[in-house]
């Protein structure tokens, strides 16, 4: 009997940990490893310590590049929270309150969460077309032609909407999350606060800010690594090297161009690529992972 | 949906994604055949139906990708061991990461007979630096030109500038009874580039510059250069609205559509022009020189050439291939086709306005950064197209421009170092 | 639900904050709208009158896209990697789960956190190995790359959501099954997956989208033609039809379609299911 129930924890054990070893575990790990060797083309050379990072920082153009992209990630990760979250969590707090129509608003809100980021990217970078794009012919219409610009063109605008399509198509996210936390929250809590002479606004912040603590972390978390995982929409809108003038580069742009092949020659250098992949695995496991065991302790204390 | 239809489901596609289709013995082979000549797709097919049947044991399959992404998908298809038997490959320095890797087959005399034809100087793009071997059959020989319509500037009385400050007065003059004079835009980095090598040549003195830099004598820092660039300026109240923000496609579609007089470009647009719109009566004309009396320069280059996969299973058919695209009978084919100066010599030029080009090169000079500066990484040409956009978006000046690509090309060009 | 509506006096603010929500639908919804209607339309239709309705309801853009562009090829290859790896990662997960969740050895803990982990590391980092790895193992350029790693991937969430249901079920269920001599596999199979199945819609779900959206690994694995997969392959077809306007406009409708009508039907899953790793319970 005892023999046969190990077997059998074997059986439903083995698939998935024998699966999940080779093709997430051993790669992360191997990819950590590769940037501690020299490459040529995709065959593996000797071992040269720091070598790649000392490239990566020190040999023209990649430190500027490296810093030009980060900086941009940085900015991704600022505006997406400035914009993108604080609009999900104005909507939440009005649906909360069951306005009419709130099952259908949550339906519509979260739809275009669903769409694939290629279409998303194709379809506005259509709409963006400063001769032929429906946007500044919008504006013209309506008599706002003074503003219309070639918002993907123009170094100024080029990053920030990227980051608005992005928010566009993820901002029922945190709608939802935030609805779903606020929804949580037991009635009682705010009834107390509101018998206390609180007004709608204190009830909020005293009452339901505190309580979406986790909610706030998930939300600041995911962002971050999305931020920072960034590839397809500028992929999609832009093309690889990050136009105009690296103006929307980003780390996943950088790395894959590195690692996979320069635009125009085509040239392949994994070790500068897997030094820039290293760095941005630290960056992001010590984000999530700060962000769980904040989330923890917050957990701890509210309960 | 009963469980059991969901789970019979799952296994009828498992099975379809991992048995390979039935190996029937009489297929013939195949090659595929990788491109960035998206335009050009429908002329190749037709190319390659005239091969198919002379050659009916072999079949072609023409795919082509985004220009800008072409590289990058190549090198990761090679590396992967993968990629296609027949490959379009870029001159120069395009063509040298490929064959520096081993990743594309040489092709000697022997193989290929045919090249014995072809002349030195169309060669030296199918040329790797460092071995000297030869990896491909050439095709064709560009030329940056400026296009126009003929109606447009008709209506409008204008005719043809004799000098730069003529040109500039004929835009004025378009844009002032509200036509676009010039479809370019700087979204796309490599449009820029063009529209430098259309416009700098005349300013820095084409070949004797290019011969310069290209020994070490000068660098991309020197005023004869950057005052060069910096008359691209002058042209940016004449190009499209949004210009910042106007990809190729946009460009292409201005022109094309009659909506913008004048289009900067290189000699491979005559035929998707004309396939595009039969109506559209355009010719094309070299940027005049400062004065009237001076006989412009015209920046060309050969274009590219046909390759084969070092690691193709099927050599032979891809050789025979390869042959074919070095006859005459294909090089007239390809330039009839497609209105392109092809490589192969003997073809006879039909098309009224590739005749004009042609007679352009009398006084050519290489493109420079395609033919001198793209050997390693960063690339003058990375490097220009994006400096190029900053200039235009004016956050760049053109001393900036000049220090910012001798500074990225000293990371491999010596005489670059102070 | 309806509770919600007795939860707070109603404020003076109702039609402001009905304009503010019709607004952001409409902001929301008017893109995908004109994206549709422009597919019906004509490429100079598209460019002199953007905002009108077509002149003609015309399918011929969709033929075009259907036939010429391989729409069809890119779409079964779609369904064939999201199918695939949907059913291997629940199945595997769900074993993996009942293990963890209905058993007490040595070392649950600790295997419980090691699959968690994998919630915590993106995996795209890891391209460059996976990508030599796929070489070495002779799958690169085939669809079995692409749904190794996309259930290799999916593993974590569905040990995390999967295990903790697993957890909830009364203790005495299975005692109960296996003092009527049901065998191991019966009890996972007939008494135990019925209870889960909430938690198995919401893994798939979960799971099921971004495997349909993604582009990245297919961009890097897939370079055959006929294996692309649809956000790759639109990839392709927008390098060959970038001039045409209206082609491009029917191409982004085909392959929003599926997701689209999905969604509409099932919205209440979707939404439970894709915020599933932000939300407990």
């Amino acid at each position: 009997m005892r023999a046969s129930r190990r077997l059998w924890l074997a059986f439903f054990l083995a698939p998935a940990t024998l699966l999940f070893a080779v093709f997430v575990t051993y790669p992360i790990f191997s990819a950590l490893a590769y940037s501690l060797y020299e490459w040529e083309g995709i065959a593996r050379r000797g071992f040269i310590g720091l070598g790649n990072f000392v490239r990566l920082f020190q040999t023209f153009p990649y430190p500027r590049l490296l810093g030009n992209a980060f900086w941009h990630n940085v900015v991704v990760f600022a505006l997406t929270m400035l914009i993108q979250n604080v609009a999900g969590l104005a909507f939440a707090l009005i649906l909360s309150r069951g306005p009419r129509g709130a099952r259908v608003y949550r339906v519509i809100y979260f739809l275009p969460v669903t769409l694939s980021l290629v279409i998303v990217g194709f379809m506005w970078a259509l709409f963006l077309n400063p001769v032929f794009g429906v946007v500044n012919k919008g504006l013209a219409a309506v008599g706002l032609g003074a503003l219309a610009r070639p918002w993907l063109g123009d170094p100024q605008t080029a990053l920030i909407t990227l980051t608005l399509i992005n928010a566009w198509r993820w901002v029922g996210f945190p709608t939802l999350v935030f609805l779903a936390g606020i929804n949580a929250i037991p009635d009682e809590y705010l009834e107390a606060a509101r018998i206390d002479g609180a007004s709608e606004w204190q009830a909020t912040r005293n009452v339901i800010f505190p309580l979406l603590a986790p909610a706030f972390t998930i939300i600041v978390t995911l962002t971050f690594i999305g931020s920072f995982n960034w590839f397809e929409l500028p992929y999609v809108v832009q093309g690889l090297s990050g136009p105009p003038n690296r103006a929307t580069d980003v780390l996943g742009l950088l790395f894959y161009r590195t690692a996979f092949g320069e635009v125009d020659t085509g040239l392949q250098d994994i070790g500068v690529g897997s030094a820039i992949a290293v760095l941005m695995f630290i960056v992001m496991v010590a984000v999530s992972t700060f962000g769980a065991l904040y989330l923890r302790r917050r957990e701890v204390e509210v309960a | 949906m009963s469980r059991r239809v969901v789970a019979l489901l799952t296994v009828v596609l498992l099975v379809m994604a991992v048995l390979p289709p039935a190996a029937r013995s009489q297929e013939p082979v195949k090659l595929t055949f990788w491109s960035w000549r998206t335009e050009d797709k429908w002329a190749y097919d037709r190319m390659i139906r005239l091969f198919q049947s002379r050659n009916p044991g072999i079949r072609v399959e023409f795919i082509p990708f985004r220009p800008t992404e072409y590289n990058t998908i190549l090198s990761s298809g090679l590396t992967a061991g993968k990629g296609p038997d027949i490959i379009h490959l870029r001159a120069y320095g395009g063509l040298e990461t490929f064959s520096a890797a081993g990743h594309i087959a040489p092709l000697d005399f022997d193989r290929v007979p045919e090249l014995r034809r072809f002349s030195l100087q169309t060669l030296t793009g199918a040329r790797g630096r460092k071995d000297g071997k030869l990896y491909g059959v050439p095709f064709a020989t560009q030329t940056l030109v400026v296009f126009y319509n003929k109606k447009i500037l008709a209506q409008h009385n204008l005719s043809l500038p004799k000098s730069w400050n003529e040109f500039l007065g004929v835009l004025k003059s378009l844009k002032d009874r509200g036509v676009t004079p010039l479809a370019n835009g700087a979204k796309e980095g490599w449009t820029l580039e063009v529209l430098s090598g259309v416009v700098a040549p005349n300013f820095y003195g084409g070949s004797t510059f290019f011969e310069a830099v290209t020994r070490g004598q000068t660098t991309f820092r020197d005023p004869t250069y950057t005052n060069a660039i910096a008359k691209m300026l002058d042209l940016r109240p004449y190009m499209a609205t949004g210009f910042m923000g106007v990809d190729y496609a946009t460009m292409q579609q201005l022109f094309i559509n009659e909506q913008a007089a004048m289009f900067i470009g290189g000699s491979w647009e005559i035929g998707f022009f004309r396939q595009q719109n039969k109506n559209l009566d355009f010719d094309v004309f070299a940027l005049p020189a400062e004065r009237a009396d001076q006989a412009p320069w015209v920046s060309s280059f050969a274009d590219g050439n046909y390759g084969i996969n070092a690691k193709t299973p099927h050599m032979d058919a891809a050789l025979k291939f390869i042959r074919f695209t070095a006859t005459t009978e294909f090089g007239q084919m390809f330039t009839d086709l497609l209105s392109q100066t092809s490589a192969v010599p003997g073809v006879v030029i039909k098309d009224p306005v590739l005749k004009n080009v042609q007679s352009m090169n009398r006084k050519a000079t290489p493109y420079i950064m395609l033919v001198g500066f793209r050997w390693q990484a960063p690339t003058g040409s990375t490097l220009l197209q994006s400096a190029l956009q900053a200039m235009m978006a004016g956050t760049m000046t053109p001393a900036q421009v000049g220090e910012e690509v001798t500074r990225g090309l000293s990371a491999w060009v010596e005489s670059f170092r102070r | 639900m309806s509770a919600r509506d007795r939860r707070r006096p109603r404020s003076p603010w109702g039609p402001l904050v009905q304009v503010l929500l019709v607004a952001n639908a409409v902001l929301v919804l008017a893109p995908i709208l004109l994206m549709c209607l422009s597919a019906f339309k004509t490429t100079r239709e598209i460019f002199q009158n953007p905002f009108a309705l077509p002149a003609v309801w015309s399918l011929d853009n969709f033929a075009k896209v259907w036939v010429e562009a391989r729409f069809g090829q890119y779409f079964q290859n779609s369904v064939i990697v999201t199918a695939a790896s949907a059913a291997i990662l629940v199945a595997f997960g769900a074993m993996a789960s009942y293990a963890l969740g209905r058993f007490t050895f040595r070392g649950n803990d600790l295997l419980y956190v090691y699959f968690l982990s994998g919630l915590l590391l993106p995996i795209r980092l890891a391209i460059i190995p996976l990508f030599i790895l796929m070489r070495n193992l002779g799958l690169l350029d085939s669809l079995w790359s692409l749904i190794l790693i996309y259930a290799a991937s999916g593993l974590p969430s569905a040990v995390f959501i999967l295990t903790g249901f697993f957890r909830t079920l009364p203790a005495d269920l299975d005692s109960a099954a296996r003092i009527d001599g049901a065998g191991e596999w019966a009890i996972f199979t007939r008494v135990m997956l019925p209870l889960v199945r909430p938690a198995l819609v919401i893994v798939t779900i979960y799971n099921i989208i971004p495997i349909w959206n993604d582009f990245f690994f297919p961009l890097v694995f897939i370079k055959s033609e006929h294996l692309k997969t649809l956000p790759l392959g639109m990839t392709t077809f927008f390098g060959q039809y970038y001039t045409d306007f209206a082609a491009l406009f029917a191409g982004l409708t085909l392959a929003a379609v599926p997701v689209v009508v999905l969604y509409v039907v099932l919205s209440q899953h979707f939404i439970r299911g894709l915020t599933a790793g932000a939300v407990k319970g």
